[in-house]
């Protein structure tokens, strides 16, 4: 290679490079993210109160699983806390948390602070000993003021709280386009929808939009979604004595779980095939139908889907353009239960910093902020309903309040390797649904 | 924050530089109180014992250790013979990923050399061969995780009724009559697809070796083989390849070392789905996610010895060059 090419290589790299950075700002269009002026100066209060009044100064490292938008969400949630206290938080974001906390963890070089919604991980780390408990950092009156019981337990080993949980996901949300769709908007049951979805089946509008495309992480839509299915249909104490590893991955429960999904990516009952929902991202999932002539009609997935198709398509107005209805019982036998995920919270290292920081985001008033961000429903259940702003959150959090009993996912509690099985499962049972028997048998030998 | 690094950096710089020449001066002053003969025979071992302990702290210890692992159960507690290795071996998994590391290790070596090789020959003899050599050249500035990022782009596939966003989808598409193809979800193709992308980033690297090696070749050779009458066919077969063979070698044992360590794109574009798992994809997955020490010892020692006959074979034909 002469020196002129060398030349024109770096040239050309610098172009290339410039070219990424100006196109990233171009997207990196901030949400508006704004909470009520009272509430910020009501955290900043509560800030300056888990820090006993100090300035504390110095820093807190967090690992978490948050970037772009969400990120910034979260960030505005934790300023006033860093105002009031003079602690600077720095989170550090990664897809690959379990392997990036293990590795550091291993290094002598763990983070502070810790948010994931990958609590059957963490229960792992808790097991070894490595997680302060909660109760005596927090008290007992504090959180058990704040948490319902349940959301405390989900977080719990023994009598010791490894985690509290920081933002609510409501799941098993059926996400549709008032403009296009003409079926049921509150089915009495699954079949009820899927007779309305068979009716469309290899039309022009497709009945459903699916995607599980998601980097090393793919599969977990399906997951989730069968998930749901199973806790529903089977019943909360059979997907508990599931998630505990009593009840195995081939009993008849989980196989029909995995049919009644299989149900709705069957190839003419999605757009594009399965072949496209293999290939497509999640966070893409729902574009087609809010496309100029709309492909499909129903695209089902948790409350923070709100979020990515308003970020995509911004002059969507809710309750006109884009819409939800829970997702219709699955057995008559189990009315009305609903699933949830989110993050839960906990710590590594014990310092004065990292002690107010997770005092302050189990204060109700940080809840309201996390509430106020328009992407999660506060876990904390002094926050009042009323202040969702954000309609999706509104509605979401009626749901929650009418639901006759409300459960964590399983896949969220159990080990990684169970839950990447899981994972591949939902990719492997969408691409080849006769193999559901041996697919099955490899997730009980992955447990 | 920034400025205690910065000086934590320059003062780590001054005291190495100090040590360093504080230990050769001292050392060399006390082998030389030493008869002639002893100084003769220590010297070589002074200069080289700091990078020998180097050496051994990084690579020779971590190596027997994770050997040693692969002995021993998750936790690293008990003794369990080979059971680390029949279970990895019988697993289904670990088989794909074997099939897989093979087939990578016979096809990236043999498309560098060939694209490598060809490219370099050609550029040669073209006025913007220049061009076409950085156009090749360029990837190699991009991480291999970027380059994972930029295939799954390239790879994208549409349902037939929309719009191809892929490029190469949208290419074949062009031909009436073709569908497009899920490139990295379809088993016939996904790990073609992988390799492609990987040679991507590693042809140019091919490249710039030939085009080296093609300089260090006379061109009396090729004008006495031009005045007897040989045709350019003949040129490039009986003089410039014999001449290039120590550089093939060179160049695929180096892609050969890069197929079995291939990971960050098979772990950026399927994360080892629809069977394109390959042997340290699973050692990822034993180490991470299983948190299995054991298992994940005995993958890396599997890897460790398949790339060692490769080495010495390196290291011969190496020593073979400087006697020639």
């Amino acid at each position: 290679m002469t020196f002129r090419s060398t030349g024109i290589a770096l040239i050309a790299t610098s172009l290339f490079v410039a070219a990424c950075s100006s196109s990233d700002s171009d997207t990196s269009e901030k949400r508006e993210v704004e909470a009520p002026a009272s509430a910020v100066d009501a955290a900043e209060k509560a800030a300056a109160e888990a820090a006993d009044g100090k300035q504390l100064g110095g820093k807190v490292t967090m690992l978490g699983v948050l970037g772009g938008a969400e990120l910034d969400a979260f960030e505005s949630v934790v300023e006033p806390f860093e105002k009031a206290t003079g602690v600077e938080v720095q989170y550090e974001g990664t897809r690959d948390f379990a392997a990036v906390l293990q590795t550091r963890v291993d290094g002598g070089n763990p983070p502070d602070v810790v948010a994931t919604p990958a609590i059957g991980e963490m229960a792992g780390f808790a097991e070894q000993g490595k997680l302060v408990n909660l109760r005596d950092v927090v008290g007992d009156d504090v959180l058990d003021a704040n948490f319902s019981k349940s959301l405390l337990e989900t977080g719990s080993l023994d009598d010791e709280v490894f985690g509290i949980f920081n933002s609510v996901n409501l799941g098993g949300l059926i996400w549709y386009n008032p403009q296009v769709y003409d079926g049921p908007t509150d089915p009495q049951s699954w079949d009820e929808l899927q007779e309305w979805a068979r009716g469309k089946a290899g039309s022009d509008i497709a009945p459903w939009c699916v995607g599980l495309e998601s980097g090393a992480a793919s599969g977990w839509p399906a997951a989730d979604f069968i998930d749901e299915i199973l806790l529903r249909q089977a019943g909360p104490e059979f997907h508990q004595r599931w998630r505990e590893g009593e009840e195995p991955w081939t009993s008849p429960e989980v196989k029909q779980a995995f049919e009644t999904y299989g149900g709705m990516v069957e190839d003419d009952m999605v757009y594009g095939g399965t072949t496209t929902v293999l290939s497509t991202n999640f966070a893409k999932a729902a574009n087609p139908m809010f496309t100029e002539s709309p492909a499909c009609y129903l695209h089902e997935q948790a409350t923070f889907m709100g979020g990515i198709i308003t970020d995509s398509f911004p002059n969507l107005k809710p309750g006109e353009d884009l819409d939800f209805f829970p997702a219709p019982d699955f057995n008559p036998e189990f009315p009305g239960v609903r699933s949830i995920s989110g993050e839960i919270v906990g710590m590594i290292n014990e310092t004065p910093q990292s002690t107010a920081l997770v005092k302050y985001l189990a204060t109700r008033e940080a809840g309201v902020l996390i509430a106020s961000t328009g992407r999660w429903l506060s876990p904390n259940k002094n926050v009042d309903p009323s202040i969702y702003r954000d309609a999706f959150l509104k509605k979401a959090s009626e749901v929650l309040a009418d639901s006759e009993g409300t459960y964590s996912l399983g896949n969220a509690l159990m080990p990684q390797t169970e839950v990447d099985a899981f994972w591949k499962a939902g990719l492997d049972y969408t691409k080849d649904p006769e193999d559901l028997d041996s697919i099955l048998e490899t997730i009980q030998q992955a447990r | 924050m920034i400025a205690d690094r910065i000086s934590l950096v320059v003062i780590a710089v001054v005291v190495t530089l100090v040590v360093a020449f504080g230990y050769l001066r001292l050392g060399d002053r006390a082998l030389a109180l030493l008869p002639l003969a002893w100084n003769r025979r220590l010297l070589p071992w002074l200069f080289v014992a700091p990078a020998a302990a180097m050496l051994g702290l990084t690579l020779v210890f971590p190596a027997i250790l994770t050997v040693v692992f692969s002995f021993f159960d998750a936790e690293g507690s008990a003794f369990v013979g080979f059971a680390n290795y029949s279970e990895t071996l019988s697993d289904s998994v670990t088989q794909i990923a074997l099939r897989n590391t093979v087939m990578w290790v016979l096809l990236l070596p043999a498309l560098a050399v060939l694209v490598g090789l060809t490219i370099a020959v050609l550029a040669e003899r073209v006025a913007y061969g220049g061009l076409v050599k950085a156009a090749l050249f360029l990837p190699i500035a991009i991480s291999a995780v970027a380059a994972g990022v930029i295939w799954t782009f390239m790879y994208d596939y549409q349902p037939p009724i929309a719009e191809q966003t892929g490029t190469v989808n949208a290419l074949i598409t062009l031909i009436p009559g073709t569908d497009p193809v899920a490139w990295i979800i379809n088993e016939a193709t996904n790990n073609y697809a992988l390799i492609a992308a990987t040679l991507w980033t590693q042809a140019g690297f091919a490249m710039v070796i030939f085009a080296a090696a093609l300089r260090s070749i006379p061109e009396e050779l090729h004008e006495a083989a031009r005045l007897d009458g040989a045709s350019e066919w003949k040129l490039f077969r009986h003089v410039t390849f014999p001449a290039l063979v120590p550089t093939v070698v060179v160049v695929a044992t180096t892609m050969t070392v890069i197929a079995l360590k291939a990971f960050d794109i098979v772990y950026v574009m399927t994360n080892g789905s629809y069977g394109t798992d390959v042997l340290s994809t699973v050692m990822y997955r034993e180490l991470f996610t299983a948190k299995d020490n054991g298992v994940a010892g005995a993958v890396a020692t599997i890897l460790m010895v398949a790339v060692i006959p490769i080495m010495i074979f390196n290291v011969r034909q190496f020593r073979r060059g400087k006697e020639s």
